[in-house]
């Protein structure tokens, strides 16, 4: 598979892209991925292929790939099932670098020989081939995009540290505008359908080595080969943290079970272990899926202990409670740090933790209150509650949470809750890379993740 | 013994369970009542004795199983109970077995996934297991640590550790047989294993039934 995930480096940075099936009729998927290419800021060549037509939207259409008079990077093809291996040949022919087959129309209808052909070509040709029966591809760094969906319907990301690899289309797409909604970057999107040549674990393996992806989602709804995925993701998830969520959980179950163990432990059970043998970190939901995903851009924390600031009461005891039930623990400030708080907090304010600025507390309140447990050897992480709805609370928050988490030097996590001012006030967080929850739970349960994996990582070395 | 009938077949996978060094519960088949006595005296009291017949499926039902058996005299009276209860049927002999020890219920289980091929499960044993389903399972082969880590992941893991005035379990000894349990069916490629109950206390486990399908 070598030589062929190599080969993958063109399909996500081309110089030259083919979409075969290129039409000049509205709404067609061909036509949709042609004015993808023209409308976004893709520098490469764009070629049309469809034997019906001499011009797409102004380009040169050519009837075959390989009548295209020199090798193109990356092939898209969304042409019907029974013309795909032809195709794929005629790419080999033209010695293409890369293709991609969003048609459908294989294994999940049964025609697992057409699969069988796509592979056998691959293999005779070399060819890296992504899909089919999938969105295939997005990369925000070169704008190759194979998403047949329509730019002002679904909203691509910004370039960021972040790749999603995803066997469903749909969940895929659906993710990848929320996450541009968020302000969330991305490295690479991966939807790889029926993974017929190129599986989850080729793309682990491609990712790993990939120096624009730091974090790696994994969104699974069934694999071929367990045992492969374990191997992989437990190698992988020690350079760059997996997030994995596995959808499906409660099929029928292949066979009926006869023992207790059979009822006890489906198959799901088997992925469950998976994911815990590797320490990937396991998200329930499509929710926990962005709360786990935007902590890991976080560094490190050294341990469990975390100091919590806040300017309602309430919120504090919220995130104690949360603490304790995700069994993190409330870190005992220094007595340097409680000597500094004192000359932060007014008079009748106590100095614990969580830390109370009350509501009279500004934004300078924050920063003091930021760096010194920033420098206080008892804590590992920090928990920063703000009710944007207080009076002396502006802007200027947004500034001094961004620059304490670009230190790098604890993790942090902001918890905020309210209306349509709060969200902007978040939404400007997330965008500068600062984890932003609705709830001391959503967060915590977030920095437990962060930190099981951390403490892992440290007990490796 | 807890299960209903025991046949055979069944003492052909003792067999394979010691080749594959589980240490089972002393037992024996007797073939008499001298017999039956002999062996107890043998393995030492208290001891279980249940009817081994291919024919009877449910011999709690019929009178075929006599548990807590404290002496000879007693052994005595339930071999001719339970011969009586069963009269008229076809029997291999009867089943002589040291009783298990009390202590905490655990089940030892392992399948073959069709993706991920032998894992091993660990949970909260006995007749409530598929009430609480309180398991947790690991792909097979594991290390120590992932026995470890299994034993944690458990709810019920407080009263592995020791509560309300009782001891902590031997950990050690459940380990063993959890890595054993992970060896025998990746070895043997055995597709279905209960162990179930297998009762630990300070001092070790005892495993008080088995099934297992290849």
């Amino acid at each position: 598979m070598d030589e062929r995930l190599k080969k993958l480096n063109y399909v996500f940075k081309p110089r030259s892209v083919a979409i075969v099936g290129g039409s000049p009729i509205p709404n067609k998927i061909g036509n949709v991925l042609m004015k993808n290419f023209i409308d976004s800021r893709f520098t490469g060549k764009v070629f049309a292929v469809n034997p019906k037509y001499t011009e797409v939207l102004g380009m040169k259409c050519y009837p075959r790939v390989s009548d295209i008079p020199r090798p193109v990077d990356c092939v898209i093809i969304a042409t019907p099932a029974e013309t795909v291996p032809g195709i794929i040949e005629d790419c080999g022919k033209n010695g293409a670098k890369g293709v991609i087959v969003l048609s459908g129309g294989f294994e999940e209808v049964e025609r697992n020989d057409l699969a069988q052909r796509m592979k056998e070509l691959s293999d005779a040709y070399k060819l890296p081939v992504i899909g089919p029966n999938c969105l295939g591809v997005f990369n925000p760094y070169t704008r190759v995009d194979s998403i047949f969906l329509p730019m002002y319907k679904l909203q691509r990301p910004g370039p960021g540290n972040i790749a999603f690899v995803t066997q469903s289309g749909a969940v895929g797409s659906t993710v990848l505008d929320l996450a541009a909604h968020f302000g969330m970057g991305i490295s690479k999107f991966i939807s790889y359908g029926n993974g017929t040549v190129l599986t989850e674990c080729d793309m682990l393996e491609f990712l790993e080595r990939d120096e624009e992806t730091q974090i790696i989602i994994l969104y699974l709804e069934g694999v071929r080969d367990g045992r492969r995925l374990l191997e992989w993701m437990k190698r992988v998830n020690v350079k760059k943290p997996i997030i994995a969520m596995k959808a499906g959980k409660y099929g029928k179950a292949m066979t009926a079970a006869r023992s207790h163990t059979g009822n006890l432990a489906g198959n799901y059970a088997a992925y469950k272990a998976a994911f815990r043998q590797a320490k990937v970190t396991e998200a329930d939901s499509l929710d926990e899926l962005f709360d786990f995903v935007k902590i890991f851009s976080q560094p490190l924390p050294k341990g469990n202990r975390v100091g919590v600031i806040t300017n309602g009461g309430g919120m504090g005891v919220l995130t104690a409670d949360a603490l304790n039930d995700q069994g993190m623990e409330i870190a005992d400030f220094s007595q340097e740090s409680k000597v500094e708080f004192r000359k932060i907090l007014p008079s009748y304010g106590n100095v614990g933790n969580p830390l109370d600025l009350v509501a009279d507390a500004g934004v300078e309140a924050y920063e003091k209150a930021v760096g010194v447990m920033m420098a206080d050897p008892n804590i590992d992480s920090l928990a920063i509650v703000v009710l944007t709805q207080t009076p002396p609370i502006d802007e200027r928050i947004i500034g001094v949470l961004t620059s304490a988490a670009d230190e790098r030097k604890k993790p942090l996590v902001t918890i905020s809750v309210g209306g349509e001012y709060t969200e902007a006030y978040k939404r400007a967080l997330e965008s500068k890379g600062v984890p932003s929850y609705d709830s001391p739970l959503a967060a915590i349960k977030a920095l437990r993740r962060l930190t099981d994996y951390s403490m892992w990582k440290r007990k490796l070395k | 013994m807890r299960v209903d009938y025991v046949r055979m077949a069944m003492l052909d996978d003792f067999r394979l369970l010691e080749k594959n060094g589980f240490r089972l519960l002393p037992y024996k088949l007797a073939a008499s009542e001298d017999d039956a006595a002999q062996a107890a005296k043998k393995i030492g009291y208290p001891i279980a004795m249940k009817v081994v017949s291919g024919e009877i499926s449910h011999k709690s039902d019929i009178g075929g199983v006599k548990v807590k058996i404290r002496d000879e005299a007693a052994l005595r009276l339930a071999y001719r109970e339970i011969m009586d209860n069963v009269k008229g049927r076809n029997i291999d002999g009867i089943l002589v077995q040291k009783m298990a020890r009390k202590g905490i219920e655990l089940i030892i289980g392992g399948k073959k996934d069709p993706q991920f091929g032998h894992m091993i499960v660990l949970g909260l044993g006995g007749i409530y297991v598929e009430i609480f389903r309180d398991v947790t399972a690991r792909i097979c082969p594991v290390t120590d640590d992932d026995v470890k880590e299994m034993v944690e992941e458990l709810k019920s893991h407080p009263l592995l550790e020791g509560a309300r005035g009782t001891k902590p379990i031997d950990m050690k000894a459940l380990r063993g047989m959890v890595l054993g349990a992970c060896k025998f069916i990746m070895k043997e490629d055995i597709k279905e294993l209960d162990l179930n109950p297998v009762i630990f206390d300070e001092n070790g486990g005892d495993i008080v039934d088995v099934r297992f399908t290849r």
